[in-house]
């Protein structure tokens, strides 16, 4: 248990194994309404959420990850805002002739979390949304869609692993270790006009193989490992409901806030009250159906 | 019924002076297993691709491809699909998708078949294959072996009548190929579906043909029951002999190459009486049996040829590659790959690294080249030792590498200039570089592509002007990696020779192969990796005589009489010294 931790669910978790469009789904609600977020109260539940899920999945190099990229964000958006924006009736103090106001401040670091929890959320996303999901999410759209995308999947290690024999092609004779800019610059356009070719030439096989296993007959479709079970079907029902509660409250201004000229924090009427409650149980859905998976993983394990 | 009936083919390729197939005629029967095999360039991928419609290359065609009496050109395009599966030379470049079952569906989806009708196909072909531990893994994690099985595997799924493969192991290591050309096997053993394959390779596949076609400037030179074939490309004597002799397996060869066909005790005969030469080794010991006697009981009539004949470098020559217990792991969670590895190398011989996957003969050779560094050990090349600030007086000058992809090194677009592509930092006069061009377009016996394209040369070809590009930079040593791999057994006869000119200027080869038979037969040295160490060396013919599996096929066919016989020819020729007749 304190190994997988260490390490995280990955896509192995509980909820990465419902179906796709019960992933997306979560997916659009959760990011989408961050998005529309500036109360505190919100902000402070979607980043903790966040946080909390993208540990479970990464482990400690979630840690490491989120914080090289929320702490440069915090810094710079809560920074600029604050220096460039003049807004708001509280002065701290002045600054070359303009004033530094604590609203503008307080704006740039809601800002701020708010930008992070979106760039956290999309590290999960990340995890739980694979290639084969999202192709399957896409293709259904279109076909043709679902397999160009397989398809650059396939190419982007390809051409690294090409790459990589072509420099090393390089080095066995003797070349690849140039030390002066120009040179060095000369091999690096003679290496990629090598993979250019090597790819176009073996691009012809490759058609040629599609053409032989018959691409191009009418009717293609497109093939998934998919299945959509009933407690997907259930686990969708909910996130919407919670969702279009949640979203509902967000269109009618229950996630907003005044931050200029002074700060003031909307009233905490039942449409917010309901839809902070709706939102905190769908963000904290996927984080707890992990857990008890993982719960249920260890039950039975010891039983054996 | 006749399945794939060819009559007078003839086929020219534009612009080309001679017809690539001249009048082949050639009818495939249900559930049959044909080999076709030829020297490079004799035709046989010509001959194929008109089997399958949508690869049939441009140029003028005379006389008739048919498929169950229609056309193949006017094949209805599905049926053309279903029916006839094609599977070609590179692992790599056949597969499309990202994943392995979407790869095993891709021909499913093209016939426009429902999800669920697709699921059930593409188990069961899982299922057949045994893939169901990689199924759902990237393509870009498999091995060699294992993207070649997908891609039978994604042709077989569609259930075609004829499967057609142009040489589908020559990328693939020994051991890969064997299994792959094993599948194979079993489609046409289980599923009943009719094979043709043309192959190098052909020690393991010949005994699994029903017949084999021979090919020679295209043309159909034989097509014939396989224990035929040997006495037919051996001729009356050594000069007649065809050179596809050279690539038939072993047994074949000895069993011609000593005149066999007047020892015909102890083979099988067919009902008409005509006696069926040996294919393979257990045939091969059977037959030696019946003419050499019981192993136990035999004396030796003349002795095995001396070890003088050895032509190797036997004097005790100064080391020029020195490797001091050297250890490397790639990362922290993968095993070691070298542990404590020690070896040399002498100046001017041939030293054979030979061993299994992934035992770390690639590593030894790139730690040589200074391409990966190593955690522990020091090596030291020609009294310099390899490290950062050396790869650059090192790599290029005094020692060169031959990648195992000869495009890894093809900027341009003739022959000639990719050669002299190799001298553009040496700073030479024009006409210096034009003479020895021309010297080494002479040498690897390429001037007569000098203007075309490198991507338009065959395999063996591009193989050569790699090389050739490689030995422009004169090294004192070069480093081969898998120099046999992809060719065919004549051109290997060639390569031996070009080896072995080089050694007699006093290069040092120092080459990684899973080729026993090349080593044995040209090798100086060999040693055998295991597990990241040398566990044995010594000079080629002792080595090989020592080990018990880890030989080659003649070897081990001869070695309960005479241990020390390595090469088919010593072995041809002591048998025929040694009869009881």
């Amino acid at each position: 248990m304190r190994e997988k931790l260490r390490e995280g669910l990955g896509e192995s978790g509980t909820f990465a194994g419902y179906h796709p469009a019960v992933n997306f789904i979560f997916f659009v609600f959760a990011i989408g309404i961050t998005m529309f977020s500036m109360d505190p109260v919100f902000l402070a539940v979607t980043l903790l959420a966040s946080w909390a899920w993208s540990i479970l999945l990464s482990g400690r190099r979630a840690i490491k990850f989120n914080l090289l990229i929320t702490v440069p964000v915090l810094l710079i958006t809560s920074v600029i805002n604050t220096l460039f924006n003049h807004n708001g009736a509280t002065v701290l103090f002045w600054l070359f002739g303009n004033r530094i106001t604590l609203e503008a401040f307080v704006f740039g670091l809601a800002g701020a979390v708010m930008l992070s929890s979106v760039i956290v959320w999309f590290t999960s996303f990340n995890v739980v949304m694979t290639s084969d999901k999202f192709i399957y999410l896409f293709g259904k759209a279109a076909p043709v869609l679902a397999l160009t995308l397989s398809m650059i999947f396939r190419f982007i290690p390809l051409l690294k692993s090409r790459y990589k024999e072509i420099s090393m092609g390089q080095r066995c004779m003797g070349r690849h270790t140039e030390k002066k800019f120009l040179e060095r610059v000369r091999q690096t356009v003679k290496e990629v006009s090598i993979l250019i070719s090597w790819s176009l030439e073996a691009s012809i096989e490759t058609s040629d193989s599609m053409e032989a296993r018959g691409y191009g007959l009418k009717g293609r479709t497109s093939f998934h490992l998919f299945k959509f079970t009933a407690r997907d079907g259930w686990l969708l029902a909910f996130m919407a409901a919670m969702g279009l509660v949640a979203a509902a409250g967000c269109f009618l201004g229950a996630t907003g806030m005044e931050y200029y000229p002074t700060i003031v924090m909307h009233e905490f009427t039942l449409l917010k009250a309901v839809s902070l409650a709706c939102y905190s149980v769908l963000l904290l859905t996927p984080l707890t159906i992990d857990l008890i998976g993982e719960k249920k993983w260890q039950s039975s394990k010891s039983e054996i | 019924m006749a399945k794939l009936e060819i009559r007078n083919l003839t086929f020219t390729y534009p612009l080309a002076d001679k017809p690539a197939l001249s009048d082949v005629t050639l009818t495939v029967d249900q559930a049959e297993f044909v080999v076709i095999c030829g020297k490079s360039g004799c035709g046989k991928s010509t001959l194929l691709r008109q089997l399958k419609k949508n690869l049939i290359p441009y140029g003028e065609k005379e006389g008739s491809v048919l498929y169950r009496g229609h056309e193949i050109a006017e094949l209805d395009d599905r049926m053309s699909t279903t029916d006839l599966g094609f599977v070609q030379q590179n692992p790599d470049n056949q597969l499309v998708t990202d994943k392995v079952w979407h790869e095993l569906a891709f021909g499913l989806e093209s016939l426009g078949l429902d999800n669920q009708t697709i699921r059930r196909k593409v188990a069961e072909m899982a299922s057949f294959f045994d893939m169901q531990s990689w199924f759902r893994k990237g393509v870009a994690e498999l091995s060699g072996g294992q993207k070649q099985l997908l891609n039978l595997a994604s042709v077989m799924v569609m259930q075609p009548k004829v499967l057609i493969l142009d040489e589908p192991t020559s990328q693939l290591d020994p051991i890969a190929a064997e299994e792959f050309l094993k599948t194979v096997y079993k489609i046409n053993r289980d599923l009943g579906t009719t094979v043709i394959i043309s192959e190098h390779r052909l020690e393991n596949l010949i005994p699994m043909a029903d017949r084999v076609i021979v090919m020679d400037q295209g043309r159909i030179i034989a097509n014939d029951d396989p224990w035929n074939i040997g006495d037919f490309l051996a001729g009356e004597s050594a000069e007649e002999r065809h050179p596809m002799f050279y690539g038939m397996p072993s047994v074949m060869k000895i069993y011609s190459g000593c005149g066999g066909s007047k020892m015909k005790r102890g083979l099988k005969e067919t009902a008409e009486g005509r006696h069926l030469a040996p294919l393979t080794i257990r045939d091969g010991r059977l037959w030696l049996e019946a003419v050499l006697g019981d192993p136990e009981e035999f004396t030796p009539k003349s002795p095995s040829p001396a070890a003088s004949e050895t032509s190797g470098v036997d004097v005790l020559r100064d080391p020029i590659i020195t490797i001091k217990d050297l250890w490397h792991q790639y990362d922290r969670h993968s095993g070691e790959v070298l542990r404590g590895l020690n070896l040399e190398v002498r100046e001017g011989e041939l030293f054979c690294l030979m061993g299994g996957n992934g035992a770390g003969k690639s590593t030894t050779l790139k730690a040589v080249a200074g391409i990966i560094k190593p955690q522990r050990g020091t090596i030291h090349v020609d009294g310099l030792k390899v490290c950062k600030e050396n790869t650059g007086k090192l790599m290029g000058k005094v020692m060169a590498m031959v990648p195992q992809n000869p495009q890894a090194l093809f900027t341009e677009i003739t022959v000639e200039e990719e050669l002299a592509e190799a001298l553009y930092d040496r700073k030479l006069a024009a006409e210096e570089v034009a003479k020895r061009v021309d010297a080494m377009l002479d040498t690897m016996e390429i001037t007569h592509l000098r203007k075309s394209h490198p991507y338009d040369l065959s395999g063996g070809e591009q193989q050569r002007l790699a090389l050739g590009k490689i030995l422009l930079l004169e090294p004192k040593i070069l480093l081969l990696d898998e120099p046999t791999k992809g060719l065919d057994p004549f051109f290997k006869i060639t390569l031996a020779g070009i080896f072995r000119k080089l050694r007699d200027q006093g290069v040092t080869l120092f080459m990684v192969s899973h080729d026993v038979e090349f080593c044995a037969e040209y090798g100086d040295r060999c040693a055998m990796f295991f597990d990241g160490d040398v566990v044995s060396c010594g000079q080629a013919k002792e080595f090989f005589a020592g080990n018990s599996f880890y030989t080659t096929t003649a070897n081990r066919i001869v070695r309960q009489w005479n241990d020390q016989l390595v090469t088919w020819e010593e072995v041809a020729r002591w048998v025929e010294q040694n009869t009881t007749l």
